[in-house]
């Protein structure tokens, strides 16, 4: 803010008492702030003393929020005083636009807006949030908080047709930007998966196979992708789906160089070309399909695990130890 | 293996992370990353693939920087920047206290004085503790004045432990109670694992776990496992509670999605919370003719995916925090510290030792760690912890370490307060091993005194009829033994750098050393501690 006065200094907050942070104790640790911040914060301890709640309070906490957005408690204190003013909430989601963008990783600004959305309580809303969900987006892919509150949006409002419905193209077009997006991918689980059966969704083993044919895509492209592969385990879990049965798409990428295939099989994309083989996601996804497999096929597990032990993942070594004592141990007689 | 097949492995080990040809922003990030903490790695006396042992060509923790950094931060106080924590006053405190622990360093009583009255300034008065005066409680927060209480209270007068008001802490507590088990981290706040972590953390600490306070939280940290086996930051309840006029109807078969994807710190406080909530599932779920079924998660997704945080050689073996990110020193503790929970729950380590002729190097990999070297690649240890405790030793000392004093994220970020305690934690946790011992725990249960634990009942037992006090006295006893069973094997340390690199062991449920964990504890549960004794013969070296 250019140049304002103090509250100190300002004859509209004379009838404020300041209380200053720390009386009678010398503050270990203490941090070095600015003049503005100590004055606006020792007016905020002031009003939060006397239980004030006016518009002014409104212009406190903004003002404090600018310098520290987090500062939890202005945060609480400008949500109670808002309501308790009733003062317009859609006001209020417009300054929190610019806000967010100023402060994107901050919590404090996606749960402010999560409290406005719940009383509000209109799906239209919801839906424009989605839009400047997605927009806070292009500048944070990972966001984690944004992530959170988009999910929440959609399971709080619940909508199929104004919210769930576009998620599918948005993800995957999200994907299609950076295939090792994470935060997308676990979106995708979310309402896939996750949050019960979408419109349209209601074949499950139709949504099994399209899953299995996008994941399958994505891991051709670029197969190192952890990813990728921990959403076609996540999906094989979640199903009860046996591993055994993507094993014929999942051997070309345990070999150690891309092999020329001369018929093509749509169902099984191959490892690109410029592939770096083997892939160890493709190798432990290899022991593991031997491991549930069980009996005879437990020494090839093993001998997969040691691959990985020894040559292709030694920095996990110890895990993949682990891994085979475990199975031996579990297939003793 | 000879030395140049070992060579060979080294080289191989150390390549950068597979682009496969398809360039995004994520993977030019982290090749960028990795071409930094390469430069790091050379620039600094190890050369790669050499071989000989760590004390000759090791790295040294600059403990004497790190310790004036704190000291600076302690006394001085935090320059402006550190305006966006002003609501985090607490934990600035119990960073730079902690971090004083780690290092193994103690305060005069002046220090001590004063610490005890900024940290009382901050304890509101409805209960619990605020980011600062004046503030409102938060459980975050309420966690990290407890804790460094721990490091700088005692008993009696103006020890500050018995200025801590735990009737009103408590009461504080069960306003932030949801129909699902959960708690908000605040009033008109979100609900968040870490702020149930906090809460478990101190309730425990400060004895006042409830079986009122516990119900429906195991059940909620279940609902926050993700498909990819950490945990994320929450889980949405509504359609499985719905709430109407102060009436909760439950729907258990609707589905309760986890929001936000698995992530290192909240994995930590999920999975320290299910550690802390043990004894209640054995004496609330598990009996016969107990209603509840048993709540599980799923370890060996939890397993894989702790694993799979830890980078590669090119990444120093450092920890990130989630799928496709960058390794943090912070995640050092988060996901490096969460392995020590994990193995000590599951008594891994308890595991007889593979006797399976596995892996044809066994033998000599055993024989050269036991005489001290480095064998291999330089990171094989000689006991079954599952994560590589000598690569992340590696990272926190090469890359974690600011030359100016302090802990960092990465080269070339300043050091701060956050990471120089988590690095130098997870240094610990890479050092140490700290486990349930099960002739502790007999032991102090064989010591309980029940009559003067509850004593110091907040939550108004006495009044209940007497089968539920029983429960809920069992309850007290089982947490107390059961916490405070975590000890330091002796024995089972390594330290990357040679020994003059040591810090000190740090107790995982809590992240305090385990003498300020049970001086506090036998406080507030009224016990007297029988004497420690070295849980195995410290190894011969
Ligand atoms: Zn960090």
């Amino acid at each position: 803010m250019d140049e304002l006065p103090l509250y100190s200094e300002r004859p509209e907050w004379v009838d404020v008492v300041p209380i200053p942070q720390y009386q009678d104790v010398d503050a270990l640790a203490p941090i070095n702030y600015s003049e503005e911040y100590q004055d606006a914060t020792d007016y905020f301890r002031g009003i939060v003393k006397t239980e004030e709640m006016s518009p002014r309070v409104l212009q406190l906490t903004e003002h404090i929020i600018r310098l520290n957005p987090a500062h939890y408690s202005a945060w609480q204190y400008r949500y109670r005083t808002l309501i308790a003013l009733e003062s317009s909430l859609e006001d209020e989601l417009r300054l929190m636009d610019a806000f967010a963008i100023e402060f994107l990783k901050t919590y404090q600004v996606w749960h402010h807006r999560r409290l406005l959305l719940t009383a509000l309580r209109s799906v239209d809303a919801a839906a424009a949030e989605l839009a400047f969900i997605a927009r806070a987006l292009e500048a944070d892919t990972k966001n984690y908080h944004t992530w959170s509150y988009r999910q929440w949006l959609l399971a709080h409002f619940n909508d199929e047709d104004l919210l769930w419905s576009g998620e599918r193209a948005w993800t995957e077009n999200l994907l299609e930007r950076d295939v090792r997006n994470n935060s997308a991918w676990h979106h995708r689980f979310f309402f896939v998966w996750g949050s019960g059966v979408r419109k349209g969704d209601e074949d499950r083993e139709e949504i099994l196979r399209r899953e299995l044919t996008f994941t399958k895509e994505k891991i051709a492209l670029a197969p190192n992708n952890p990813s990728a592969w921990n959403y076609l385990r996540g999906v094989l879990g979640h199903t009860g789906t046996p591993y055994a049965s993507l094993s014929p798409f999942v051997k070309p990428y345990t070999a150690t160089s891309v092999e020329k295939i001369d018929v093509v099989d749509l169902d099984n994309p191959v490892p690109s070309e410029g592939a770096e083989l083997p892939c160890v996601m493709a190798l432990e996804f290899l022991a593991d399909t031997f491991e549930q497999e069980g009996g005879s096929q437990i020494p090839k597990a093993v001998e997969t695990w040691k691959l990985l032990a020894n040559e292709f993942d030694t920095m996990r070594k110890k895990y993949w130890e682990y891994r085979i004592k475990e199975a031996l141990q579990a297939s003793e007689p | 293996m000879t030395s140049s097949e070992v060579k060979q492995t080294y080289a191989r080990s150390q390549r950068p992370t597979p682009v496969d040809g398809y360039p995004t922003s994520t993977s030019t990030l982290q090749t960028a990353t990795e071409n930094i903490l390469l430069k790091q790695l050379l620039d600094s006396s190890r050369i790669p693939g050499d071989a000989s042992p760590p004390s000759t060509t090791g790295p040294v923790l600059q403990r004497n920087q790190h310790l004036q950094f704190l000291l600076r931060n302690l006394l001085q106080g935090f320059p402006q920047r550190y305006v966006s924590q002003d609501a985090s006053q607490p934990w600035l405190l119990f960073w730079t206290l902690q971090g004083f622990s780690v290092l193994g360093v103690g305060l005069d009583d002046k220090i001590k004085k004063r610490a005890r009255e900024t940290l009382l300034a901050l304890q509101h008065p409805d209960g619990g503790f605020a980011g600062g005066p004046g503030q409102f409680s938060h459980l975050l927060p309420t966690y990290a004045a407890v804790c460094s209480l721990a490091i700088v209270g005692q008993p009696g007068q103006s020890g500050a432990w018995d200025a801590i008001d735990r009737r009103k802490m408590y009461d504080f507590f069960m306003s932030l109670k949801q129909p699902d088990g959960s708690f908000l981290v605040s009033h008109d706040a979100e609900v968040d694992v870490r702020g149930i972590y906090c809460l478990l953390a101190v309730a425990t600490l400060l004895n006042i776990l409830t079986p009122e306070l516990l119900a429906g939280l195991p059940e909620f940290i279940v609902s926050c496992q993700t498909y990819e086996g950490g945990f994320g930051n929450a889980s949405f309840p509504e359609w499985d509670f719905q709430e109407e006029n102060d009436e909760v109807t439950r729907v258990p078969s609707a589905p309760r999605p986890v929001l936000g994807e698995a992530h290192g710190g909240y994995t930590f406080c999920a999975f320290a919370s299910w550690v802390l909530l043990q004894p209640y599932i054995r004496s609330y779920y598990t009996p016969a003719g107990s209603a509840n079924t048993n709540p599980t998660i799923d370890y060996r997704a939890l397993l894989r995916w702790l694993a799979n945080m830890q980078g590669t050689a090119i990444e120093l073996g450092g920890f990130k925090g989630r799928t496709n990110k960058l390794v943090d020193g912070c995640y050092s503790w988060w996901v490096g510290g969460c392995f020590g929970l994990v193995e000590g729950l599951l008594g891994i380590h308890a595991a007889p030792p593979a006797s399976t002729g596995v892996n044809e190097n066994s033998a000599s990999t055993t024989a050269d760690t036991s005489a001290g070297g480095a064998s291999d690649d330089g990171w094989h240890d000689a006991d079954d912890a599952l994560l590589n405790r000598r690569a992340l030793q590696e990272y926190i000392l090469y890359a974690g370490q600011h030359p100016a004093g302090g802990l960092r994220d990465k080269p070339p970020k300043p050091a701060d307060s956050y990471h120089t305690l988590y690095c130098l934690a997870g240094l610990s946790a890479a050092q140490h091993r700290v486990t349930p011992d099960e002739t502790r725990r007999a032991q102090l249960l064989e010591r309980w005194n029940a009559g003067e634990a509850r004593q110091w009942d907040v939550s108004g037992l006495q009044n209940l009829i007497t089968d539920q006090q029983a429960r809920a006295d069992a309850l007290r006893k089982d947490v107390f033994a059961s916490t405070l069973s975590w000890l330091e094997d002796e024995g089972a340390d390594e330290y990357i750098g040679g020994s003059g690199n040591r810090v000190n062991a740090t107790q995982p449920l809590f992240n305090l050393t385990v003498t300020h964990t049970e001086l506090m504890m036998a406080h507030f549960y009224g016990q007297k501690l029988p004497p420690r004794q070295a849980k195995t013969p410290p190894k011969s070296k």
